[in-house]
């Protein structure tokens, strides 16, 4: 051993000292990737604390590790969490294998980006190999960049190398990483620290490249992702032990939380007979499986020359665009050719195109490049927590695989389907999807996916039954096994037996008539048969949806989702546009009936190209409707203006959304009567809000005399009573609207309108089921304001009950403990008291 | 004086609103003490406040170069880090 000599370190960024054990993060706090001091810090670029070579930066720029001439490695971490960022905010200035100067500038960072962005900013320097150092600085207090902060005893290092002993590696079965961002410094520190713990030698394999087991930073090094095959391998005498042991750990995430822990295995014998998932698009279907499986491309990572490889990218891109440009035209709904128009966009996105050049520049080929640069934007896209953007990140994917297959010369191969066709997959792409003979696609079935993703849009769009977030075994099902996919109860039956097929046969020839019945009598009133009068209205956004209504029997506009006026554009619609939409939907309507206009309703997870907003944790409880248009008021002002301006078209009602205090509808009304004196109206348009914030609903006796009408929105005052995300693949089933807790506060917003001779209307996604609606009745709501193509259906439920009926079952289920128990009882009640009599009256 | 109302209509928001009992220039917002407040150049100077990153405030101001750096330490702030269109990270260490 050599003669211990001293080395400093000098402080990476100047900042404020926060003691290691104060750190908010186990792995940093315990020590167990290496001791050493963390800065938070005030400059942002990251310097050498000392020379030696850069044995390792991660790719997303985030973390780094210099080992010394004498082996003292060290590791800086910038930020908790940030490898979530997938380099966004962080650029690099140094290669691996570069050797650097102490001092010398590694790593440049957007602190502003990361705070915005990432959980913490605390940056982490370690000495992870292990010498003992005594501290310069103490724990507290500020340093500056360059001020040496740590003396470490070089070599004194205790971590040893034992000659591998002879004989043969025991090597693992292959694992797929769970771990959405790979093995990065925190699971990697997790397995180097239990492989220690063996006297074996142990080697972590991906492709042919392999690292030490026990030494973090060639774990890191090996760059792994999500879904990356490794191996484990050992030498000694414990290798079976330490095999079995860090096989478990990597399949378990290595300490973090990870969605898919086992590899999928197509074992029949453990299939049960049921699989569950969650009601994409309601329905019912019998056919046979088929599954769908992307085939996976090998792509090489070095290409030609890099002009070669950028002509063959743009071409692919030309090609590619072309291809979309055809969907689009001949898609079979508007909603499908949308999404190929959001594809097309996507292709044409210049960050994309500029990470893609970059790395043909630097001698990769156009189709690892293309990938490379598409994977890491739709892993930042997952990376953000928000539901909606994973969902785009599946489209990015699809695009990714579009333009891939062209650079690679592969051909889309169009699949054959047999007749009766369940669709079975992981993720429908809208690509695979697009090609698809909808007459031989009975329904779908998926993995991923939640009521916002393509494949939930696509079914409603052709009215075909899907569920998704079923379990990962379904993709071991044999192609031509004949399933029952119930959607309305979220289940996907094997091998039904002949009286559930009969059942369903049954079942859907009694829709069919049921149907026909509802679309004949459309246009009939909504009365109950003890003769009250119920106003069944139309949930709409767009003057083309009015039209429909109306002529499906609609008594008017329930909810007019304004937004739509709003959405993807780069500025606020004009005065003049706005003002011709709302006087062409009030002119659909007529002056007999209502229209109910809300205004602007969007937040921070859905923001408005020209509304800018600072990001939020929770945009659910953040700056939305009424509270963001108060915020903004020139944006309300306008809207305001326009809707008044077809005030003498018809019925004009304004509502407010999420309104949770009185202060609001009043600083609101105060803004639509100063409006309405400058434009000179002589009759106010009827203002109300929306119930659908609890605070709104307990305070309703308050609010009523505000008000000209309440209308309750079940969806959101359902996810803001139980405290459930409505698209949370877990919870989704359980945030149901038929709760007792939120029927009690239906009925207490009800019976304070009345108080005030207020009307009460529901429009939310509860008023278009028809179980809901001897409820609804009951509870004495007097408007369903309903999805277009169920008006028919929910007219008839209304003919069907007598409203005493109605109250007393209302009045018992909210009496009940749960929402699957107030289903069962309304099945109940439906079986006695509608389907037992003859459904022909009026 | 719409702007007005709005703004005290959202003090009357946030709870855990300090009583504004005095309406001098260092009048107390959520999360700041009035020292720190009165260190950055007043409330008039305060364009917005975040707390974020665990242990930082992100303040705008309209003049950056209002803020009295010394002040700010006596207030109890360990680390400012000025950035740029006036944003200002306020380190004031952990929050509970």
């Amino acid at each position: 051993m050599a003669t211990p000599q001293q080395l400093q370190l000098l402080a990476p960024l100047s900042g404020v000292l926060m003691a290691l054990d104060q750190v908010p993060d186990p792995v940093f706090a315990g020590r167990i990737i290496g001791d050493g001091l963390c800065i938070d810090p005030t400059s942002s670029t990251l310097c050498a604390p000392l020379a030696g070579v850069v044995s390792d930066v991660q790719a997303s720029g985030h973390a780094l590790t210099i080992t010394s001439d004498a082996g003292v490695q060290v590791l800086m971490h910038i930020g908790l969490d940030t490898v979530n960022l997938a380099g966004e905010g962080f650029t690099r200035r140094v290669e691996t294998g570069q050797r650097v100067e102490a001092g010398q500038a590694l790593i440049d960072f957007d602190a502003d980006y990361i705070a915005l962005h990432a959980r913490s900013l605390l940056t982490l320097m370690l000495v992870v190999s292990g010498e003992p150092f005594a501290s310069l600085v103490g724990s507290t207090g500020l340093v500056e960049v360059g001020q040496p902060v740590l003396d470490v005893v070089v070599g004194a290092a205790v971590g040893e190398h034992p000659a591998p002993m002879p004989g043969d590696a025991v090597f693992s079965q292959p694992i797929n990483l769970p771990n959405s961002n790979g093995l990065h410094a925190r699971p990697a520190a997790v397995f180097a620290q239990a492989a220690k713990a063996f006297s074996a030698t142990i080697h972590l394999h991906k492709l042919q490249a392999q690292a030490n087991g026990k030494s973090l930073v060639a774990i890191m090094a090996l760059q792994t992702a999500h879904g990356d095959s490794v191996q484990v391998s050992a030498e000694g005498e414990d290798a079976e032990a330490a095999v079995a042991a860090l096989t478990r750990l990597l399949n378990e995430g290595c300490g973090e939380a990870v969605t898919a822990p086992a590899p999928v295995e197509a074992n029949a014998a453990e299939m049960p007979n049921i699989l569950r998932g969650v009601c994409a698009s309601p329905g019912s279907a019998l056919g046979q499986v088929m599954q769908v499986i992307e085939a996976s491309l090998t792509v090489n990572e070095f290409g030609a020359e890099p002009p070669i490889e950028l002509e063959a990218l743009s071409q692919a891109l030309i090609e590619a665009d072309m291809a979309l440009q055809h969907l689009r035209d001949t898609a079979s709904g508007q909603a499908q050719a949308e999404i190929f128009k959001a594809h097309q966009e996507l292709l044409a996105d210049p960050s994309l195109l500029d990470q893609a050049r970059a790395l043909i520049d630097a001698g990769n080929s156009a189709a690892f490049a293309w990938k490379t640069s598409t994977d890491a934007t739709a892993a930042m896209f997952r990376s953000l927590g928000n539901a909606l953007l994973a969902e785009r990140a599946a489209d990015l994917d699809d695009v990714g695989q579009r333009v891939l297959k062209l650079i690679l010369g592969v051909h889309e191969q169009t699949l054959e389907l047999p007749d009766d066709t369940i669709l079975i997959a992981d993720q429908l792409t809208p690509s695979q999807t697009a090609g698809l003979d909808t007459r031989k696609v009975l329904g779908f079935a998926t993995v991923g996916g939640g009521a916002t993703s393509h494949v939930a849009i696509l079914a409603r769009a052709c009215g075909l039954p899907a569920i998704c977030g079923m379990p990962l075994q379904m993709l071991g099902l044999g192609n031509g096994t004949r399933v029952l996919l119930d959607a309305d109860k979220g289940e996907l039956q094997l091998h039904p037996d002949a009286e559930s097929i009969d059942q369903l046969r049954t079942r859907h020839e009694r829709q069919r008539q049921r149907h026909q019945q509802e679309l004949a009598q459309a246009s009939e009133a909504a009365c109950t048969r003890d003769g009250q009068h119920i106003e069944v209205t139309a949930n709409v956004a767009s003057q083309g949806e009015t039209a429909q209504a109306m002529e499906l029997g609609a008594s008017g506009v329930g909810l007019l989702r304004s937004e739509f006026l709003y959405l993807g554009r780069q500025q606020a619609p004009s005065q003049d546009e706005q003002v011709a939409t709302y006087s062409a939907i009030a002119r659909t309507i007529g002056p007999a009936h209502n229209l109910v206009v809300r205004t602007l309703d969007v937040g921070g997870d859905k923001p408005l190209a020209y509304v800018p907003m600072d990001s939020e944790t929770n945009p659910f409880l953040g700056l939305r409707g009424i509270r963001l248009c108060l915020e903004r008021p020139q944006l309300l002002r306008e809207q305001f203006r326009a809707i008044l301006a077809c005030c003498e078209l018809t019925r004009l009602h304004i509502m407010l959304p999420m309104v949770t205090n009185l202060a609001e509808l009043r600083l609101a009304r105060q803004i639509l009567e100063e409006e309405a004196r400058v434009v000179g109206i002589r009759h106010m348009p009827k203002l109300g809000i929306m119930i659908e914030v609890p605070a709104a609903a307990l305070m309703a006796d308050v609010l009523a005399p505000h008000v000209d009408f309440f209308s309750i929105g079940t969806n959101d005052l359902t996810q803001y009573t139980l405290a459930m995300d409505r698209d949370h693949p877990r919870l989704a089933s359980q945030a149901d609207s038929f709760h007792p807790s939120v029927l009690r506060l239906i009925a207490m917003t009800v019976k304070a309108a009345h108080a005030h001779r207020k009307w009460v209307g529901v429009c939310g996604a509860m008023a278009s089921e028809r179980l809901a609606v001897p409820l609804l009745l009951g509870l004495d709501v007097d408007e369903l304001s309903v999805s277009v193509p169920l008006i028919p259906a929910i007219k008839s439920a209304v003919r069907e009950v007598n409203l005493a009926d109605c109250r007393i079952i209302a009045e018992q289920v909210s009496n009940l403990e749960s929402a699957a128990d107030v289903r069962a009882a309304l099945q109940q009640f439906h079986g006695a008291k509608v389907d037992a009599s003859p459904v022909m009256e009026n | 004086m719409f702007d007005k109302l709005q703004q005290a209509f959202w003090k009357a928001l946030t709870p855990d609103l300090v009583p504004d009992e005095v309406k001098a220039v260092a009048e107390p917002i959520a999360g700041l003490s009035a020292e720190i407040v009165a260190a950055l150049g007043g409330v008039d100077n305060l364009k917005s406040q975040q707390p974020l990153a665990l242990t930082r405030v992100r303040v705008t101001l309209h003049d950056a170069a209002c803020v009295d750096r010394q002040a700010l330490s006596m207030a109890g702030v360990s680390g400012v880090m000025c950035l740029e269109g006036g944003v200002l990270h306020l380190i004031t260490g952990l929050r509970a």
